[in-house]
């Protein structure tokens, strides 16, 4: 096991209000977010000596402008100007979850004693993925040519691959947007909050890229979340009650760029960040009492659910069913409605959900008993990392 | 059936480690890149063998015959270029003589409702302009 499980809490969580379109600065909601969570933890701004996010935008053919369409570190020094701090970073080979791992530890080296972490996502007006051009350069080449262009028809031949190998309907999926939705209406800070969807409005809904109908894609919002991470002694003494982090992984595999459409590479990225998960917390799957799973395209959840161990591969769609992740389930699922709910966030929502079900703050959806809780935290091929945290630190 | 006749395919740019595939293409011929040392071939093209980490690749011919490992019906006309061939099959080849080196392509000649994982392809070349033809894929007879 791990030295340091649960030396490192989750303390104070906060949220800009979503929008569909981009009415005021993507950098006006990060601040929202950040200002959130630092209240929310007790704490004032000038405490805050940490900061780390991932801020990449993965819209194509649009613009990148500091504040705009993404909110880097700089940005935030700039708007904040923190006479404490001490320590920043950005990192590129994993999302959200890998900043605050690094928050994370930053904390445990002593570099810094309130972190903040914050995803800021944009949403470009036009056509999300505003393909470009004439040409098809680097990677590209081999894949832009036959109309393969966002990450969603990436995601969607390797989910063709999983159901026709495992002779399994996508029927079944509707089970995970319906439940999710169900969730969503306990979270207000969901983008969906207040709209509810059937099964019948699954299978009317318009095919985007087969598998994947409209519902099985998160919707892109303008908003931004952000938490306070702090050493758990720390967490203790301010307001909220912490979410002690247990253990966490990241994923050690990747495909050389331009390959396309690798279950096994699912597979393999979300096994390898799990298997360091499991081994520094101590905890197995059949331990964990609520899990939220990165689904910003649904097949996501599939490739979590098998590569973390919570089924055998083949079965995740049958796992899904008969009530299984309801919030009274065995398992319950992406209890904050998952990115279907909230609108593309990224994996940082799934994270603070994965905190408050640990702390016991999840309000109207709060799980009972909740002790162990776990975070997949983006897809697990591209840029995947995974989290414990729990209630009691052991 | 998918009507590619109005679609303005973005024209692949050749680099250094990509320009063999591509003269082989233009020529008609598929060649993948094949580890001196150990055998393996791969796609796309990679600095190092990713099974044993040797430099020393070369292209070797491969025969165009495989299997549609993985494919998706692309409905969405966001990408202005392909919108008016909407829906049509972006498909996925794992090769007879190349396991593992997955090729992009898209199923043409058939309806898209024709790809199936599993189902037998064979290649077929697509000129694109006087330097760059683009290999494709049939449904296979066999």
């Amino acid at each position: 096991m791990w030295e340091n499980r649960c030396k490192v809490a989750i303390s104070g969580v906060g949220y800009s209000k979503a929008t569909r379109s981009a009415d005021i600065p993507l950098a006006a909601h990060a601040l929202e977010a950040v200002r959130g969570a630092v209240a929310d933890s007790g704490l004032r701004m000038e405490d805050i000596d940490g900061l780390a996010t991932y801020p990449e935008l993965p819209a194509t053919g649009h613009a990148e402008v500091d504040g705009i369409s993404v909110v880097s570190v700089n940005c935030m020094m700039a708007m904040l100007k923190l006479p404490a701090l001490t320590w920043h970073i950005q990192v590129g080979t994993t999302n959200i979850g890998g900043a605050l791992q690094q928050a994370t530890n930053a904390l445990l080296a002593g570099v810094c004693k309130y972190a903040v972490v914050w995803r800021a996502m944009h949403n470009p007006s036009g056509t999300y993925q505003n393909l470009p051009g004439n040409m098809a350069a680097g990677a590209a080449q081999f894949t832009g040519p036959f109309g393969f262009g966002g990450p969603g028809q990436g995601m969607a031949v390797a989910y063709t691959r999983w159901l026709e190998k495992n002779v399994q309907t996508r029927d079944k999926m509707a089970t995970l947007a319906v439940t999710q939705r169900k969730h969503t209406q306990h979270n207000p800070h969901a983008y969906f909050y207040g709209t509810e969807l059937t099964r019948e409005d699954y299978f009317a809904s318009r095919m985007v890229a087969y598998p994947f109908c409209l519902f099985d894609c998160d919707i892109p919002v303008q908003g931004a979340v952000a938490v306070v991470l702090t050493l758990a002694d720390r967490a203790r003494d301010l307001k909220p009650a912490p979410a002690y982090l247990a253990g966490y992984g990241q994923r050690l595999h990747f495909e050389t760029a331009g390959r396309i459409g690798s279950l096994s590479s699912y597979m393999e990225g979300g096994s390898s960040s799990a298997k360091l998960t499991w081994e520094r917390s101590g905890f197995t799957p059949k331990d964990v009492d609520v899990a939220q799973i990165y689904d910003g395209f649904s097949a996501s959840v599939i490739y979590g659910l098998e590569s973390y161990g919570f089924c055998k591969e083949g079965e995740a769609l049958d796992f899904i069913q008969d009530g299984r992740i309801e919030l009274d389930g065995e398992l319950p699922l992406n209890t904050f409605g998952g990115s279907l709910g909230t609108g593309r966030i990224h994996g940082l929502w799934h994270i603070i959900e994965g905190a408050l079900q640990a702390s016991g703050r999840a309000g109207s959806r709060q799980v009972k008993d909740v002790n162990v809780s776990f975070v997949g935290a983006s897809a697990p091929i591209v840029t995947g990392t995974t989290f414990i945290f729990v209630k009691e630190p052991y | 059936m998918s009507d590619w006749s109005k679609v303005t395919r973005p024209i692949p740019v050749p680099n250094e480690w990509t320009r063999p595939f591509w003269a082989a293409a233009k020529r008609e011929s598929l060649e993948l890149q094949r580890c001196q040392s150990c055998g393996h071939f791969q796609h796309p093209p990679f600095a190092t063998c990713t099974q044993c980490i040797s430099i020393d690749l070369k292209f070797e011919p491969v025969r165009g015959v495989g299997t549609i490992y993985a494919y998706t019906i692309m409905y969405h006309t966001g990408d202005k270029r392909f919108a008016s061939a909407v829906p049509y099959a972006s498909i996925v080849v794992e090769l007879d003589d190349a396991p593992g080196a997955l090729m992009a392509g898209n199923l043409l000649g058939v309806e898209y409702t024709e790809a199936k994982v599993g189902r037998r392809v064979e290649v077929v070349f697509e000129k694109l302009n006087d330097d760059i033809t683009l290999p494709q894929w049939r449904l296979a007879n066999d």
